[in-house]
């Protein structure tokens, strides 16, 4: 990390939206604001211009999804920022809404992921840099929700993890780490996965990723 | 009443001996009677004086002869089509021109509902709409069990004797003042009403005989009276049909109890999502929030910790301590929701858990509980947030300085008063406000057939009554 990531925060409960502010602080980010609702993560993105938003999903005044319909208006208007969307719950619909047209940049991650800080960390400076960080809980949603369960269930057990921390949005590098194997041995289950459920090879993490989540929706 | 008492005092003051015998009545009668009967005799006395000039009056008789055209018509139909019906009854054909005629019967009803509307301003509501089941087997077998078909159709039976009625009494009266009143000038014509005067033999009948001036005199007079007393014949008459358009063409008793059931059914259905809704609503915005800060210091501790080469006790401390704070505060929070949901203190009963609820509010509170037997769990549980509700109120509302509970029971019931000596205008009806919770008890205690009542003028003070059946 050369320049520190500048991170704008919308979160609706104080003690979160503090907590996170000394997270991020103590890791060496740079928080440019941290707001209460959508209207206010309108006017702080145009003001300081960051990186990345962290947007809680559900905000005030109606509670139910005025983050997400924030989240995708920003992505309209400021092409290149990032958007970790941040919830209590999961819901399907949801991400798909979220990743119709494209993945780079988008992150979204159940609010305990905070707890195991680094992951949560990696996972922001992804979507900082274009990436993708897809919460497990909504790959294991997609990938049980699929109607290509067969061909899924072609896969070997090793495979299955792999497609799912691909899905998640992450690099070969980070899924041998997770997997502890080496990163030939990721490459190798991945030209496998590819062949098996009929995918065109991607060069990009997040094209790679948005490949897999139209599979597993399809 | 005063006018009369200052007229008798001149009149005993001033020595007119002419005056004397009607001064000293109307002051008899100031004395005897106390000024309230007084008042009420001349109350009676103007009504009767009015009411042949009043709109009343003569909408109600335009709703009997009206009523009486519409009578014929009706009962026309009816007894056709049921004849019908009847004479065919062991065919379809039949059954379904039952069908038609009880369909035709439930229009009818929505005609006499209409003009007792305009005419007597009788609002009486409509029956449940009829709901046939589909095809023709199943419209058939709901016309024929439609109970609001069955009981228009026996409202158009029982006009029929009223009708006559009407026609004998009501209409005659009016016919026999009419002609008593012209009767000086149509001396020499026949006279033709049917009317009660005719029955009895010509307005003639009256007088008993001598000059011919006396007898027009006579007979006039009685049209006068006649013309007084009709608005209060046609009355009755109409007040027998009111009772029987009440009785025969709104809902029926079973139909309004289902209403209300069902009613109350929904709104226990609202009340419980809304109830989840807001439980999940405390859980998400508070514990759940809490907890997650809390993982995420303890996981910042951790990594601090791991780093050992450069150890920050200082950070790690602050942050445990944070968190620490943070478990204790989640802790409490989690035991409010859960009380909220179901307070422990009832396990125990009724008189402990008002206890409790009672020692916690802010305003110093009596509680009586002589209940001697329990009651069951959902009428207990209902009991318990009426008064934790309430108490919340005055406790935030009523500005008192005491507040009392009392639960006595009363039968098969159990009556809750919630008394404080705050400054009052509690009202449920505003939405949106602390009192919209008012509200919401109001239905809670009304889906078990219980009643709620708020007592609370301005200036104070309040007394909500809440009265519960033991058992649902």
């Amino acid at each position: 990390m050369d320049a520190p990531l500048r991170v704008v925060i919308a979160e609706d409960s104080a003690i979160l939206r503090d907590g996170l502010v000394q997270l991020l602080i103590d890791r060496g980010f740079v928080v440019t604001a941290a707001v209460g609702d959508a209207e206010e993560l309108h006017k702080s993105v145009e003001r300081d211009d960051p990186d990345v938003a962290i947007v809680d999903i559900r905000m005030p005044p109606t509670f139910t999804n005025e983050g997400l319909r924030a989240a995708i208006e920003l992505r309209q208007s400021h092409e290149g920022l990032g958007i970790l969307l941040f919830s209590q719950y999961i819901e399907t619909r949801y991400a798909a809404e979220l990743l119709a047209h494209d993945a780079a940049g988008i992150g979204y991650l159940l609010k305990d992921r905070v707890a195991d800080v680094s992951d949560f960390v990696d996972a922001l400076v992804r979507v900082g840099s274009g990436g993708t960080a897809l919460d497990p809980e909504v790959v294991t949603q997609l990938m049980g929700a699929s109607r290509r369960a067969a061909s899924i269930a072609a896969l070997s057990t090793r495979e299955k993890e792999v497609l799912a921390l691909m899905a998640e949005g992450r690099s070969n590098g980070a899924i041998a780490d997770a997997l502890v194997i080496s990163e030939g041995t990721v490459e190798k289950h991945v030209a496998s996965i590819f062949t098996k459920l009929h995918l065109p090879e991607s060069q990009s993490d997040h094209r790679r990723v948005l490949a897999v989540l139209r599979f597993l929706d399809s | 009443m005063s006018q009369w008492s200052g007229e008798s005092v001149k009149q005993r003051e001033g020595d007119d001996v002419a005056e004397a015998p009607r001064g000293a009545l109307v002051s008899a009668m100031v004395m005897v009677l106390p000024e309230d009967v007084g008042t009420k005799l001349r109350e009676i006395a103007v009504t009767v004086l009015r009411s042949p000039f009043t709109k009343r009056s003569w909408s109600e008789l335009l709703f009997l002869v009206v009523g009486a055209a519409l009578a014929v018509l009706d009962a026309a139909f009816v007894v056709v089509t049921m004849a019908v019906g009847i004479a065919f009854a062991i065919t379809f054909f039949g059954l379904a021109v039952i069908g038609l005629s009880l369909r035709g019967s439930r229009g009818i009803g929505r005609i006499q509902r209409n003009v007792a509307r305009v005419l007597l301003e009788e609002d009486i509501e409509e029956p449940a709409p009829f709901a046939p089941r589909p095809g023709f087997l199943g419209w058939l077998q709901s016309a024929l069990r439609d109970r609001a078909g069955w009981r228009a159709m026996a409202y158009v039976f029982l006009k029929i004797p009223l009708a006559l009625l009407a026609v004998l009494t009501a209409l005659s009266v009016w016919v026999d003042a009419f002609e008593c009143l012209t009767y000086p000038l149509s001396r020499g014509a026949q006279p033709q009403s049917v009317g009660i005067v005719r029955i009895f033999g010509p307005p003639g009948y009256l007088s008993v005989g001598g000059p011919r001036f006396i007898q027009d005199v006579a007979i006039f007079m009685s049209g006068i009276v006649l013309f007084f007393v009709a608005p209060w014949v046609v009355r009755v008459v109409v007040y027998l049909d009111r009772l029987l358009l009440r009785a025969l063409l709104g809902p029926d008793a079973v139909s309004v109890r289902v209403r209300s059931l069902e009613h109350a059914r929904a709104q226990t259905v609202d009340a419980s999502a809304a109830t989840l809704r807001r439980i999940e609503r405390d859980l998400h915005d508070g514990t759940q929030a809490q907890l997650v800060a809390l993982a995420m210091r303890l996981g910042m501790a951790k990594e601090k910790l791991e780093d050992t080469e450069h150890l920050d006790l200082d950070r790690i401390r602050e942050l445990v301590d944070d968190a620490h704070r943070g478990a204790k505060e989640a802790i409490f929070e989690l035991r409010d929701i859960a009380r909220g949901i179901h307070p422990p203190a009832l396990d125990i009963g009724l008189e402990g858990a008002l206890a409790t609820v009672a020692a916690r509010s802010t305003v110093p509170t009596d509680v009586t509980v002589s209940v001697a037997e329990r009651p069951t769990p959902g009428i207990e549980s209902i009991a318990y947030f009426c008064v934790a509700e309430l108490l919340a109120n005055v406790s935030q509302h009523a500005r008192a300085s005491r507040a009392s509970v009392t639960c006595t029971q009363h039968g098969r019931r159990l009556r809750m008063v919630v008394r404080d000596d705050g400054v009052g205008g509690a009202r449920p009806s505003v939405v949106g406000s602390s009192s919209s919770g008012l509200v919401g008890l109001a239905d809670r205690v009304h889906a078990v057939d219980g009643r709620f009542d708020i007592a609370s003028p301005p200036g104070g003070p309040t007394v909500v009554t809440v009265d519960l059946p033991l058992e649902i």
